[in-house]
C-alpha cells in the first residue's frame, strides 16, 4: 500500500495579476457589438485588452469611440438642463469635442512614454487602451447623470453644480486610469514612471479644456471665451465672482 | 512600379524609442538610404511641429519660420559635427566606422525630435490657451510658464536621446566608460556648434516689440559666447 501520497497534487495557483489578457478561454471571444464592448470592460477588462491585440482591433476601437462619444453627448445633455436654452446643445457637443480633443491631444505623448517604458504595445494598442479609458470613464459619468440631473434641477448654485461635476469627472476618470494602468501592465512595460507622468499631463490638459470650452454649465453671450484664461483662476472667479470678491483687509 | 517614398514605420519609431541596442545596432551594420530618408523625415516632421508650436505663439508666420528653423538646428549640428565626432570616437577608445557614428548621432536627434513631435500639440494647446503675447505678458507667469514648459520639454527631449545614445555606444564599445567619454565629447562638440546655431537662427518665440523676421539683422554680427561674456561681466562688474 502506498501511503506516502494519498492526494493529487494541485496545479499551482496562479495570482490574478501574473496572468495576461487572453489566458482565460472567456477572454478570448471576440466583442462583437457595443453592448458587448461595455459589458467587457465592467466585468472582463482583459478581454478587452486581449482583443486589442488582436487583427482587426480598429472595429472594436472604434465601437468604443462611438460609445464615448455617445455617452458624453447624454451626461452633456444632463449637465446642459442646468441652464437651459442654448446649453442644452452647446454643453453635450463641448463634453464630447472636449473629452475627444484631450485625448487627441494626449494620444501622441502616450505613444512615446509607453515605448519609452520598453513596452512592446504598438500604437494601435495604446490608441486601444485610450478609447477604453473613455469610454469606461463616460460610462460611469452616464451612470452618475440621474444624480447630476437631480442636483441641477434643485440647486441655483454654479459652484455646487460645477464641483459636482468635477467629483464626478474625477471619480470616472480614476476607474478608466485604472484600466489604462491595468493594460500598460500587460505590455511588458519596464516602468510605469512614464505613464503616471503622462496621466498628470492628461488631468491637466482635460481640466484645461474645461475653461477652454466655458461655459459648460454657465450661462454666457458668447458660444467660446474670447478671454483666455488658466482653469484654476475660472475656478475661483466661478466661486468667488470678481464682483462679490472681498475688498482686502476686510 | 514600386516607389521609392519613405513611409512612416512607428516600429522602427517605437525601437528606437525602447532602445532596443540589439535592432538599433543591425541596422548600422550597413549604410541603407531608405531608412536615412525616414530618420530624416521624422526630424524634420517632429522638430518641425514642435517648432511651430513655439512660433505660434508669436505669430501665424513665425510658427512657419521656426517650423523651418528648429529641423535645421538639429540637421546642421549633425552635419557640420559628423566629420569630427566620427573622428573622436576612435580616438577616444570606441573604434567604430564613420557611417556608425553619423547614424548613431542621428539616431539620438531622431529621438529628441519624435518626442518634440509628440509634445507638440500639448505645447500647441497650451499656447492656444495663454492670451496673445504683448509687452504686459512677457512679465506675466504665463510667459514664464510657457517658457520654462518648453525648456522642461527640450531638455525631456535631449536627455532621452542621450540617454538612448549611451545604451548604444555601450553596446558597440562594450565598456561603458569609453561609452561614456565618447558620449560626453559629442556632446560638448554638438552643444558647442548647436549653441550658436540657435544664437544665429533666433528668435524662436520672439518678443512684441520686434517684428517677426526669419533671421534678426544682426544674426551673424557677435556669437552665443561672446554674448554671455557680455551678459556676465554686466551682471558681475556692471559694465559691458
Amino acid at each position: 500500500m502506498n501511503e506516502s501520497n494519498p492526494t493529487p497534487p494541485l496545479p499551482p495557483v496562479i495570482p490574478a495579476a501574473a496572468r495576461k489578457p487572453g489566458d482565460d478561454p472567456a477572454e478570448q471571444v471576440p466583442i462583437q457589438n457595443g453592448i458587448a464592448a461595455i459589458e467587457a470592460i465592467l466585468r472582463q477588462p482583459r478581454r478587452v485588452m486581449y482583443q486589442l491585440r488582436q487583427p482587426g482591433a480598429g472595429k472594436l476601437i472604434a465601437v468604443m469611440l462611438f460609445i464615448a462619444v455617445a455617452c458624453s453627448i447624454v451626461y452633456g445633455l444632463v449637465a446642459g438642463t442646468f441652464t437651459g436654452g442654448t446649453q442644452l446643445w452647446a454643453a453635450p457637443v463641448k463634453i464630447a469635442t472636449g473629452l475627444m480633443i484631450s485625448a487627441l491631444i494626449c494620444l501622441p505623448s502616450l505613444y512615446i512614454f509607453t515605448c519609452l517604458s520598453g513596452s512592446q504595445a504598438r500604437l494601435v494598442e495604446v490608441f486601444g487602451l485610450l478609447a477604453g479609458l473613455l469610454m469606461l470613464m463616460t460610462i460611469l459619468l452616464v451612470g452618475f447623470a440621474p444624480v447630476a440631473w437631480i442636483f441641477s434641477q434643485s440647486t441655483e448654485s454654479l459652484a455646487w453644480m460645477g464641483t459636482l461635476h468635477l467629483v464626478f469627472w474625477f471619480i470616472a476618470t480614476l476607474f478608466g486610469l485604472r484600466f489604462l494602468k491595468a493594460g500598460f501592465a500587460h505590455t511588458n512595460a519596464k516602468s510605469q514612471a512614464g505613464l503616471n507622468t503622462w496621466i498628470i499631463i492628461f488631468l491637466l490638459v482635460a481640466l484645461q479644456m474645461t475653461a477652454a470650452l466655458r461655459p459648460i454649465i454657465g450661462k454666457s453671450d458668447k458660444l467660446l471665451p474670447t478671454e483666455k484664461k488658466f482653469f484654476v483662476s475660472h475656478w475661483l472667479d466661478c466661486v468667488f465672482p470678481p464682483e462679490a470678491k472681498p475688498k482686502s483687509g476686510v | 512600379m514600386p516607389t521609392a517614398i519613405a513611409q512612416p514605420d512607428f516600429r522602427e519609431t517605437s525601437q528606437l524609442l525602447r532602445g532596443d541596442a540589439e535592432s538599433i545596432a543591425g541596422w548600422m551594420e550597413r549604410w541603407d538610404n531608405r531608412r536615412l530618408v525616414k530618420q530624416l523625415a521624422m526630424i524634420v516632421a517632429g522638430a518641425g511641429l514642435y517648432g511651430a508650436a513655439m512660433g505660434w505663439w508669436r505669430d501665424p508666420q513665425q510658427a512657419w519660420y521656426v517650423a523651418i528653423k528648429f529641423p535645421l538646428i538639429i540637421l546642421l549640428t549633425t552635419g557640420g559635427n559628423a566629420l569630427i565626432n566620427g573622428m573622436l570616437a576612435p580616438l577616444l577608445g570606441l573604434n567604430i566606422p564613420f557611417r556608425q557614428s553619423f547614424s548613431a548621432i542621428l539616431m539620438s536627434f531622431v529621438i529628441a525630435s519624435a518626442i518634440l513631435g509628440a509634445f507638440s500639440p500639448l505645447m500647441a494647446f497650451m499656447v492656444w490657451n495663454a492670451p496673445p503675447i504683448s509687452d504686459a505678458t512677457i512679465h506675466s507667469a504665463t510667459y514664464g510658464f510657457i517658457k520654462l514648459a518648453n525648456v522642461a520639454v527640450i531638455a525631456f527631449a535631449g536627455f532621452t536621446g542621450n540617454a538612448r545614445l549611451f545604451q548604444l555606444l555601450t553596446r558597440l564599445g562594450g565598456n561603458r566608460t569609453v561609452a561614456l567619454r565618447v558620449l560626453l565629447a559629442w556632446l560638448a562638440i554638438n552643444l558647442f556648434l548647436g549653441s550658436q546655431l540657435s544664437w544665429v537662427l533666433r528668435p524662436f518665440i520672439g518678443l512684441p516689440g520686434l517684428p517677426v523676421q526669419f533671421l534678426r539683422d544682426n544674426a551673424f554680427q557677435g556669437n552665443f559666447y561672446e554674448n554671455v561674456f557680455h551678459t556676465f561681466r554686466q551682471i558681475f562688474f556692471g559694465f559691458d
